[in-house]
């Protein structure tokens, strides 16, 4: 591997120190009777504890998440209150990028010297989203009320146009196939049951029990909820709602919470159980592509970012990407010549979910450990967001550091 | 005079038991005390609480004046103007335990007085104080100052702190230091040079002096504060939430530590623990005892250890079967740590040691009691996989040796003790429900006063430690709820206990000291051939409304025992689970019932007469009993449980009855065990306790 000097030099991601809750589908589980920022907050403590990392060593807190939840206006310092640790910290969001740019974040305050272990921990529920009233003067009604997840999902302000379309507009833009997206979309399946059944996601994903008001048993969220075997000729079957998007090549709305800690490099040794394994940060890149063209953007961001790197696609051990619409990846191959069948090997979100905040979290920590259990090497992370926006970072994990 | 180990009543300079029944009277009578220490009637001084206002003030205000009103002994309330009417909160508590005449009098008899901290009002001379209760904040010199301005204003007065802290030593004055909930929490550590009057009034009122060593923090607050730590220990090596910790300490040994801090008050409470805990570390150079970091800062935050109410918890937090072995180590390791050091430095009679933990803070057994269960071996193996994890605990205060002794009768009889003088043995038991430490310490006691060839016994209430004996300990049902085997198998080796008092004495004498005497421990002692209860006891037969069906006999031996014109009153007792006084018991279910010294002084002429004693023996039947009625008329109490239960308590009563006394005890045996795995029993009072301790 030739030498590339990483953006956050200072800062880890200690290897075994995060996890994620399952990503049950909106409205299948106990996370819809919960407050999110609350769940995740003990959630995260729960993780850390199983992990061995004593919730004292963080100094502060990022949380991520894009959907209005009770007391969010108090932010960081009341989800770490429900770790009952009193650290500082604040709350950003950035539609489905809010999962990967919370962790840069995260980096640039350890980097930038400010505090030595930083948490990221972010959480969306989308089910029974808030609905806002919003005092609209030059509305014709008035007052505007706005759904949170459904309502931004159909429109785009500054384009007029919903997501869906959005996607089908990009399919077009690249001629994508649908018999090929059809074929992805099952392939994508195929891979999540298959990691699933390997046990992989055992070692991210953990079981949670949710207790309701009265301290008794609720429900146990221990899976997908939601997830169902497709199979080729069902998913050629569905009914097409624009150009190659289908209720089968799309993925669902879901509720969930995924942590990580990013560290200074010698705090990452004394908190990780395998010190060996060193986990660098190498660069990042956003763009915002043409109007409602969002499926493409990330593909213009991982080109930029292997502009600047100077890496190429055959660098890359792991490719893990936020794909909502199967098109994205189908557009990715086409811009890279890249074999779809190489990404996203254990999983991705076009199958387990959307829950917005915590996807691309987990999308890197399944993509982390992936690449550990591959013995290092260089992972490429990427997503689409809302506003046409594509994401893409790169993290170095070091060699030798296959699963024992 | 022999005994099986020391009597705790000498502890308190009133001599053995047996001494009680032997010259026919209490060793000591409250109102001679008064007597001694306040004065004649008309020239009576008062008792003066400072700080009255506070929790422990104010809960202290409530139990001595409702114990001393009655000898017109004024009670002098005293703190500063700006504190928080205290006292005020406290009527209607006052008001539900007495009723509002009586909780009238009580208040009309505390006179509140306002000071500045260094003089005493002028209105305190006109009262004759003669006992100070201290109950200011825990700062070593201005208690000190306090007590100067006492002594200067009345150089004759007695001076207790409660301090939770302080030795006496550095006090100056004795200690009494109460527990809570102090309005009702009868048990004072005590520290003093020699036992004097104001413990024995204490004792005299009914209240549980412990005499305690004198030491950096007692052995109420050792075991409470160490336990805390030891939660927060593994709070910090864990990340699981206090809450959680708690219920997982509650079904290991009983307590819920960090609930009680909120239940106190979180910001009092910290203090109080950390103060012990900080004087203790330091005092004894000894990491067992250094507050961790969490407790730090909660005792300078004040914070809650619980949640607030719109933030209950939402993740549930298990424990494998690893975890759960590390957190044995963490809690019972230091917790065994300290007893240890407790243990090497005689800080109390074990008996004490073991009460205070169960009266005074959830123990569903002693901490000694729960040790000698564990074994010497594993305790010493508990205590160093606890200082695996925490090293630096391993280099002082740990006393292995101290355990070395666990067969001695000092470890062995915690709960029952016997003495005798040769001819007349008595039996004490110092533990208000029955549970299985209580039955083999009775079978050990009635094998050692069969050793010594004594065939004449009284059984009793211990006249210290239990101030009334209220049946079964019903956490040792547990596993009958889900196995009848279990059930069988407490419900027939009890009821085998319980036979050897009719079978193995010439005379035996049960004998209710206390307020009442329910369920299994009525049960044990109706096997006595005869018993005898003081006039104020309740006596009782509770089970209908747990449900259970009585298991040591109560459902044939009584009726043995009584006229066929008195079945109807026993099946009352059974399926209505309401008590009747013990006067109106004479005849049926008890053999005499009166004031405490005659009461007394009818027990040593029964037990100690080789002739035909004061009363006549009632005469058991050893046949099947014919003619049981089959119903009373009770109504229909419209709940199916209880209905249920009637019917089982009624086909129990009918088959044991109906058998002849050998085959009796394994008829009724078999019906409480089968009733125990019933829905009606699991989804009682039983059941649910067990679900609430036990499945967390």
């Amino acid at each position: 591997m030739e030498k590339i000097s990483p953006m956050f030099a200072g800062a880890r991601i200690p290897y075994g120190t995060w996890g994620s809750s399952y990503f049950p589908a909106w409205q299948m589980s106990a996370l819809a009777e919960v407050n999110i920022g609350q769940f995740a907050g003990e959630a995260m403590n729960r993780i850390m504890g199983l992990r061995k990392v004593p919730i004292d060593v963080l100094e502060y807190l990022i949380i991520g998440s894009t959907i209005p939840w009770h007391w969010k206006f108090w932010t960081a310092p009341l989800v770490a209150a429900c770790m009952d640790h009193r650290i500082a910290g604040y709350h950003m969001e950035q539609a489905c990028a809010t999962g990967l740019q919370a962790v840069v974040l995260a980096a640039a305050e350890v980097d930038s010297g400010s505090n030595d272990v930083v948490g990221v921990l972010t959480f969306d529920r989308t089910s029974d989203s808030p609905v806002g009233v919003f005092p609209e003067r030059r509305a014709h009604r008035r007052t505007e009320v706005l759904a949170d997840v459904w309502d931004n999902f159909g429109f785009d302000p500054a384009t007029g146009k919903a997501m869906i379309a959005c996607a089908g507009l990009a399919a077009r833009k690249h001629k994508c196939d649908r018999r090929e997206v059809d074929e992805l979309a099952f392939y994508r399946y195929e891979q999540y049951f298959k990691a699933k059944d390997s046990g992989f996601l055992d070692r991210v994903l953990v079981p949670l029990d949710v207790l309701n008001v009265q301290g008794r048993h609720l429900g146990r969220i221990d899976s997908d909820a939601g997830v169902r075997k497709l199979t080729l000729e069902g998913l050629r079957a569905m009914p097409e709602l624009d150009s190659c998007v289908t209720g089968g090549t799309q993925t669902h709305a879901s509720d969930g919470m995924a942590t990580l800690l990013v560290t200074s490099k010698e705090k990452a040794r004394q908190l990780s159980p395998r010190p060996e394994i060193d986990i660098q940060f190498i660069a990042k890149a956003e763009v915002r592509t043409d109007p409602s063209l969002m499926p493409e953007a990330p593909a213009l961001a991982v080109q930029k970012l292997l502009g600047r790197t100077g890496l190429t696609m055959a660098d890359m051990v792991v490719v893990k990407d936020h794909n909502p619409f199967a098109v994205n990846d189908a557009i990715f191959s086409k811009v890279f010549n890249y074999d779809w069948r190489k990404m996203n090997e254990t999983g991705c979100p076009l199958v387990w979910g959307h829950p917005q905040g915590p996807t691309l979290t987990r999308v890197l920590i399944e993509a982390l450990e992936e690449a550990v259990s591959l013995g290092g090497g260089y992972v490429l992370i990427f997503g689409c967001a809302a506003g046409d926006v594509g994401i893409a970072a790169i993290l170095k994990v070091s060699e030798g550091g296959k699963q024992k | 005079m022999r005994f099986l180990r020391q009597p705790t009543t000498e502890t308190l300079g009133l001599g053995p038991v047996h001494e009680f029944f032997k010259r026919g009277q209490l060793p000591t009578d409250a109102g001679d005390l008064v007597n001694r220490i306040f004065g004649q009637p008309g020239k009576r001084g008062a008792v003066v609480i400072s700080g009255a206002n506070g929790i422990v003030g104010a809960g202290k205000t409530m139990q001595l004046g409702s114990r001393l009103l009655e000898f017109n002994v004024p009670i002098a309330a005293l703190d500063f103007p700006s504190a928080p009417d205290g006292i005020g909160a406290q009527y209607q508590g006052l008001k539900a335990s007495f009723g509002q005449k009586r909780a009238d009098e009580i208040m009309a008899n505390v006179i509140r007085l306002n000071y500045d901290g260094q003089h005493l009002p002028s209105e305190l001379n006109g009262l004759r104080p003669r006992f100070l209760l201290e109950a200011i904040p825990e700062i070593l010199d201005v208690k000190k100052a306090h007590y100067e301005v006492f002594r200067k204003a009345f150089p004759e007065i007695e001076i207790r702190s409660v301090t939770s802290g302080f030795p006496a030593a550095e006090l100056g004055v004795g200690i009494a230091h109460p527990a809570f909930p102090h309005q009702i929490n009868k048990v004072w550590e005590i520290v003093e040079t020699e036992v004097s009057p104001i413990t024995q009034l204490f004792w005299a009122l009914g209240l549980i002096p412990i005499p305690v060593s004198d030491n950096w923090s007692f052995v109420l607050d050792v075991l409470f504060c160490g336990l805390t730590l030891a939660g927060v220990r593994y709070h910090e090596a864990s990340n699981m939430p206090f809450w959680k910790i708690d219920k997982f300490v509650r079904r290991l040994m009983g307590p819920n530590p960090f609930r009680a801090h909120d239940a106190i008050g979180a910001k009092g409470a910290n203090f109080l623990t950390w103060s012990c805990l900080h004087h203790l570390s330091k005092n004894y150079s000894a990491p067992v005892f250094r507050p961790a970091p969490t407790l730090d800062h909660r005792k300078d935050t004040g914070q809650n250890w619980y949640p607030l109410n719109h933030f209950r918890p939402v993740v549930d937090w298990s424990m494998s079967d690893s975890g759960d072995d590390e957190f044995e180590n963490w809690l019972i390791g230091p917790v065994a740590q300290m007893t240890s050091l407790m243990v090497h430095e005689e800080r109390s009679h074990l008996a004490h040691m073991n009460a205070i933990g169960e009266l005074c803070a959830q123990f569903r057994k002693g901490v000694i009691a729960f040790l000698r269960d564990l074994g010497p071996e594993t305790t010493i193996k508990r205590v160093e996989s606890y200082h695996r994890l925490h090293p630096e605990a391993a280099g002082s205060c740990w006393y292995p040796d101290a355990f070395g002794s666990m067969d001695s009768p000092e470890w062995q009889q915690l709960y029952v003790n016997a003495e005798h003088d040769g001819k007349v043995g008595v039996i004490t038991i110092g533990r208000e429900s029955y549970n299985s430490d209580v039955d083999a310490e009775m079978n050990r006691a009635i094998d050692w006063l069969r050793a010594e060839k004594v065939e004449r016994v009284i059984v009793t209430g211990d006249f210290h430690l239990s101030t009334q004996l209220v049946g079964a300990d019903t956490s040792e049902f547990y596993p009958a709820l889900t196995e009848a085997d279990r059930g069988y198998a407490i419900s027939s080796s009890w009821s085998r206990t319980a036979r050897r008092l009719n079978d193995e004495f010439k005379v035996s004498v049960g004998f209710i000291n206390g307020k009442r005497c329910l369920g299994g421990m009525l049960e044990l002692l109706m096997h006595c051939h005869y018993l005898i209860a003081i006039d104020e006891a309740a006596l009782g037969m509770p089970e209908v409304t747990l449900p259970v069906v009585p298991g040591m006999e109560g459902c044939h031996w009584p009726f043995r025992k009584s006229r066929s014109e008195d079945w109807p009153r026993l099946l009352e007792l059974l399926l209505t689970g309401r008590p009747v006084g013990a006067r109106e018991a004479v005849g049926w279910l008890v053999d005499f019932a009166g004031p405490m010294q005659e009461s007394l002084q009818t027990a040593w002429k029964v037990v100690a007469d080789e002739k035909k004693g004061p009363l006549p023996q009632r005469k058991m039947s050893d046949k099947a009993l014919k003619g049981i009625p089959a119903d009373i008329g009770l109504p229909d109490s419209g709940n199916p449980a209880i209905r249920a239960t009637r019917k089982a308590i009624m086909d129990c009563i009918q088959s044991s009855c109906g058998v002849s006394l050998a085959e009796a005890l394994e008829v009724q045996a078999k019906h409480s065990a089968g009733f125990m795995g019933s829905e009606f029993c699991r989804g009682g009072v039983i059941g649910s306790e067990c679900t609430k301790v036990m499945n967390v």
